[in-house]
């Protein structure tokens, strides 16, 4: 119960953010209805789901402050366990979202268990590596579809036990309600002792150690929590696509884009990852759509995209709530 | 029989590996940076060597210190316009920084060029082969492994015997003591940026002759170099030299076992699989690498 009222408890927040907060609340739950188009609909739904990647994202990379580039593999194990359990079995995705979580569980505690015996550049490297082995094992798998990637079967009528509507509202509503868990859970997340505990590595491991925390087994709960987040996320992005193949949910710009908008948004904070993913992805989708679209202008998006990266790096590492904070101090 | 031409083989592809890991060593041993846009610059010094050899019909081979010299003035550029702001931040921006880095290269590169697959098709040594006794080799990959060899000493050369290469240890051991012995601490940076970025532009002239250029191949050669670099040990020339060699020569035994055990689960296409997989079992079980003397 104790739990319960931290995960709803904003009073530590400044007047101010609790009413950006409740106005967004309100926009969010009126969204459907102001008569926007498909296209922006979707941008919605994709800008919950980062947001969902981000948070997670953000237990290990922001408060614990390892830099972690391999999210995408439990993206893909998520919407892998969906997908596969509801062609062969045909399982409802209410038992198979579980199973994937359970699963994206154990493999982070297998690969986390050897991962942080290291430190820095090279546990960096090693994230992208174990990612892309797995990729590397999906695209060549024959049983699970291999490069060519798996189609759900697409159901007559809407089935809400294997998450079918025609309709885009409802997956809206579904992810905000996702989204909203995420935030909870990450409210009190940062109010827990594992969460001090991560701070507190972050800032000095000695230290940390020599107050009798256990380093390694903390980074690794984090990182397994991370790791459900994002599975869940991939499930979602199963029924929601209705195709996945290697490319779309296990590629490496995928991990980036995830620390990316955490870290654009300003890592460390709960309200980070939301304010980076409210940037980048209609950015991203709408660079996408206007260049793209004209033949000769490929590439251009990401180089837009990838100058920002830049930008932010060399001189606000602390991302925009970096900023605004600074603003704020100023100010009073 | 296979074995041994793959052992072969393999030598040429590491001695190549090799230089394109070293400018990665070179400039981790110096800054304690790790660049993902070193792929990159290998990409652009392919592109390079094509477009002289398709624009004005100079064979790869002479054009060569093109790449060399386009590669160290990237270098030095991204050190002084973009790396001197990024260290001033913690250790997150400096990774993200360079991977943004990476990103504008490989997209700018899409832009220019489109995300066709270019090989040169005329050339000197292009097309043409080395037979001795039951063993063929290429032309183009034999000169690549000789000319790898030969500016890897060069490199070797220059930091372990000339004025400048000691400084440049120096800032390596200790930045603050080198500076109090009056070696220009930045100077010697925008060095070590100059030699990764020549290396590693050397390395993707004489890559092309054989390989294709395409805007994202430097990920698969920047995944290359740091399973190079880990093996041998950050910071490590001597180390990079050697893992370089072995890892070429996994690459290119794996398959031939695949072949030998009749299992198509060890088929070519994991052949890079290994290469990541060897990179995570060589830092959790061997951090320090072979010859690493950095923690």
């Amino acid at each position: 119960m104790e739990k319960l009222k931290d995960a709803f408890d904003f009073s530590d927040f400044s007047k101010a953010e609790r009413l950006c907060l409740a106005i967004f609340s309100v926009f969010l739950l009126a969204f459907p209805w102001i008569g926007a188009g498909s296209f922006v609909k979707t941008v919605m739904i994709q800008f919950l789901l980062f947001s969902m990647f981000g948070m997670g994202w953000n237990t290990i990379g922001g408060y614990g402050g390892q830099v972690e580039l391999g999210k995408a593999q439990y993206v893909g194990i998520g919407s892998y366990t969906v997908a596969l359990m509801m062609v062969w079995w045909q399982i409802p995705f209410w038992i198979s979202m579980p199973i994937g979580i359970l699963i994206a569980l154990g493999y982070s505690f297998i690969i986390g268990y050897p991962l942080f015996r290291l430190k820095g550049h090279y546990f960096a490297i090693a994230t992208i590596c174990t990612s892309l082995v797995l990729k590397d094992i999906f695209d060549n798998w024959n049983l699970v579809g291999a490069a060519k990637g798996i189609e759900l079967p697409i159901h007559e009528h809407p089935d809400f036990l294997y998450m079918q509507f025609k309709s885009d509202t409802y997956y809206y509503y579904f992810i905000m309600v996702l989204f909203y868990i995420a935030l909870f859970y990450m409210n009190w997340f940062r109010k827990s002792k594992l969460g001090y505990q991560l701070r507190m590595i972050k800032d000095d491991e000695d230290a940390a150690e020599s107050l009798g925390i256990d380093i390694r087994w903390c980074k690794i709960k984090a990182y397994s929590i991370a790791s459900a987040f994002v599975a869940v996320g991939g499930g979602f992005m199963a029924v929601y696509n209705l195709y996945i193949d290697p490319a779309s949910v296990m590629e490496l710009s995928l991990s980036i884009k995830i620390a990316l908008m955490a870290m654009l948004g300003g890592a460390a904070s709960l309200w980070g990852p939301i304010i980076g993913a409210a940037f980048l992805v209609p950015l991203d989708r709408f660079l996408g759509s206007w260049l793209g679209g004209h033949g000769g202008l490929i590439g251009l998006d990401f180089m837009i995209y990838a100058m920002l990266i830049m930008v932010v790096s060399a001189y606000q590492p602390r991302g925009i709530w970096g900023i605004i904070e600074q603003l704020r101090h100023k100010g009073s | 029989m296979f074995l041994i031409d793959a052992l072969l083989q393999g030598i040429l592809m590491g001695l190549l590996f090799a230089l394109v890991a070293l400018g990665l060593t070179v400039i981790f041993g110096v800054m304690d940076i790790v660049n993902f846009a070193h792929g990159e610059f290998l990409m652009l010094g392919m592109y390079t060597i094509y477009w002289i050899n398709k624009l004005f019909g100079i064979d790869p081979l002479l054009a060569l210190p093109a790449s060399t010299l386009l590669g160290a003035l990237l270098g030095v550029a991204s050190y002084y316009w973009f790396i001197k702001y990024l260290l001033r931040g913690p250790a997150i921006a400096q990774l993200f920084g360079t991977f943004g880095l990476m990103l504008f290269l490989q997209y700018t590169a899409m832009f220019l060029f489109s995300a066709d697959y270019r090989m040169i098709d005329k050339g000197l040594l292009v097309g043409k082969s080395l037979s001795v006794g039951p063993f063929v080799f290429d032309w183009t990959k034999l000169a690549a492994g000789i000319l790898s060899l030969i500016a890897f000493a060069f490199v070797y050369y220059f930091i372990n015997k000339t004025k400048t290469g000691k400084a440049l240890q120096a800032t390596a051991l200790n930045k603050e003591a080198a500076s109090y012995m009056g070696i220009k601490t930045e100077r010697m940076n925008a060095i070590a940026w100059a030699i990764g970025g020549a290396t590693v532009g050397t390395a993707g002239g004489l890559l092309v002759n054989f390989y294709y250029a395409y805007p994202m191949v430097g990920i698969l050669f920047v995944m290359i170099a740091f399973a190079c670099v880990a093996l041998g040990g950050f910071g490590s020339i001597k180390g990079v030299f050697f893992a370089g060699l072995l890892i070429g020569i996994l690459e290119m035994t794996f398959p031939v076992f695949g072949q030998i055990i009749g299992s198509d689960f060890l088929g070519p296409h994991f052949k890079f699989t290994v290469v990541y997989l060897a990179y995570f079992i060589i830092v959790v079980v061997r951090p320090q690498g072979l010859f690493g003397w950095k923690n």
